[in-house]
């Protein structure tokens, strides 16, 4: 199919305003998911720092409280009559005021003797926290408690969970708890170590930490014990929370200890998260602090800048059409007319070349036609009057070729003065065209 | 057997015809147009009644338009 010049030059605008729209759409987009990819990150792990700054806030807070609880003269005076049963109502209080999961005093060999939790005995004597307490040095940590401990706390049930994986089977059992806890020494009056107070949170299924961190951070936080989530703000489909559920990436930020930020999926959505490891005082990785963002918000922003590039783009294509069109429209006629100009041209002077060879032929013929008359007078002058028939028809002939001739003559020169014209004017079409294309006057 | 008069819208489509013929190999004679023949042009050509297809073929080719024949 031929394509006339006004649509082709009206194509090829379209063509390149459409490329140039596409590579800037496509570019635009790449940039953007880097980019915005990049700045994700770095808000996931600034909103990770936050969040550890809220652990290590709750951390000194328990630290504080168990600190305070270990001066207490009401404190030390039931522990040195030994009375169980008020020291018992002593911690309950305390406890149930700080929110502390719970409280313990044992005494200088290590042995309960009061909980806040209930008034079961036993020995703490292997606690290395204890241990370190009761030689006179307060201690703070993140620390993961054994099952007989929590039991003796009655905590156990609140620790115990089955940990599913991804594909919704239990993969594992968690009995022990992940905890901030402390533990100060408890004096006499002659700073001698007569006990100690261990007290501390227990964070299986314990909200307060993550929805706080939510509240301040926005996002969606989480706490891990080894790499399973036992306390988050994550929403499920059904709106519950998400825990007791495994973390394929955490696996290794608790075996290497290193901090990983990256994609992860939880509760059917896709998040972009920084998930930092949680350490005891001994610096082995006990757990894991998750924090992360909706990679939705992310690509919120990357479809409604692209979108907006695209609504301006054809804004800009309609308007740079609205150009174009009247110019490509002015170029194409300016070119028809020179074009018919050039055209109507060629066929006079093609007529005038036509005209110039019918014009020799006619003027041969004449010139055959004069001879034949010469012979047939000769011959009737030598005495062939037979001949005068002939004559006079060879005499017709020459009459209609005069009169052929003298036709032609007054066409061809009213040609040849329209010739004349012709050449100027495509003299001046060659000028136009000189201009049009080079943009100087020739 | 009379000539078959060929007549044009103008002299200058009688001259192009003329070539065109003489290209094509018919033998065509221009000649003023008879009194008998209503046309625009002042010259008509004369061919050879046999040769009639063949000068209409040529004239096609060459995109002349016949304004009439005359036998």
């Amino acid at each position: 199919m031929k394509m006339s010049l006004r649509v082709r030059l009206l194509g090829t605008i379209i063509g390149a305003i459409v490329l140039f729209f596409i590579i800037s759409i496509v570019a635009a987009r790449l940039v953007l998911s880097s980019d915005l990819l990049e700045q994700g990150k770095t808000e996931v792990t600034n909103g990770a720092g936050a969040f550890g700054g809220y652990w290590d806030s709750r951390k000194d807070q328990i630290k504080l409280l168990v600190a305070q609880d270990a001066v207490q003269d009401a404190l030390r005076k039931n522990l040195q009559t030994g009375n169980a049963a008020a020291l018992q109502d002593q911690l309950s209080n305390i406890a149930r005021t700080s929110g502390l999961s719970f409280l313990t005093v044992v005494d200088a060999n290590g042995n309960v003797v009061a909980r806040a939790n209930g008034p079961q005995k036993g020995s703490l004597k292997g606690n290395s926290l204890i241990q370190r307490a009761l030689t006179g040095e307060t201690v703070s940590t993140a620390t993961l408690l054994d099952a007989t401990f929590l039991t003796g706390e009655g905590l156990a049930p609140q620790a115990q969970s089955d940990i599913k994986g991804a594909d919704g089977s239990t993969v594992a059992h968690v009995d022990k708890g992940l905890s901030i806890v402390s533990a100060a020494p408890i004096s006499d009056a002659n700073e001698r170590t007569i006990g100690a107070i261990y007290g501390g949170v227990l964070m299986n299924h314990y909200y307060d930490l993550v929805d706080q961190a939510k509240h301040a951070l926005g996002g969606s936080s989480a706490v891990l014990e080894g790499d399973a989530i036992v306390a988050s703000t994550i929403d499920q489909a059904d709106g519950t929370r998400t825990v007791d559920v495994q973390v394929g990436p955490a696996g290794d930020v608790v075996k290497s200890g290193t901090a990983y930020t990256g994609s992860d999926t939880q509760g059917g959505t896709e998040y972009l998260v920084h998930i930092d490891p949680i350490q005891d005082d001994q610096n082995t990785v006990v757990g894991a602090r998750w924090y992360g963002i909706p990679m939705s918000q992310i690509d919120a922003i990357i479809n409604h800048i692209t979108l907006t590039l695209l609504l301006w783009g054809l804004v800009a294509m309609v308007l740079a059409l609205a150009i174009a069109v009247p110019i490509v429209q002015r170029l194409s006629n300016t070119l028809t007319k020179r074009s018919q100009q050039v055209r109507s041209a060629a066929k006079e002077l093609g007529v005038i070349i036509v005209g110039s060879e019918v014009s020799g032929d006619h003027v041969t013929l004449t010139k055959e036609a004069v001879d034949r008359s010469a012979t047939l007078v000769d011959q009737i002058a030598a005495g062939d009057t037979g001949k005068v028939a002939e004559l006079k028809a060879v005499n017709e002939e020459l009459q209609n070729d005069m009169i052929v001739l003298d036709t032609l003559s007054g066409e061809m020169a009213t040609r040849m003065k329209q010739a004349v014209d012709r050449v100027a004017e495509l003299n001046e079409v060659a000028g136009g065209l000189n201009v049009l294309v080079t943009g100087e006057a020739s | 057997m009379p000539d078959l008069i060929l007549f044009f819208g103008s002299n200058a489509d009688t001259m192009i015809a003329t070539k065109a013929l003489k290209d094509a190999g018919v033998a065509a004679k221009m000649i003023p147009k008879p009194a008998s023949v209503a046309a625009s042009s002042n010259l008509c050509l004369s061919i050879d009644p046999g040769a009639e297809s063949q000068a209409k073929s040529a004239l096609t080719t060459a995109g002349v338009a016949l304004g009439g024949v005359v036998k």
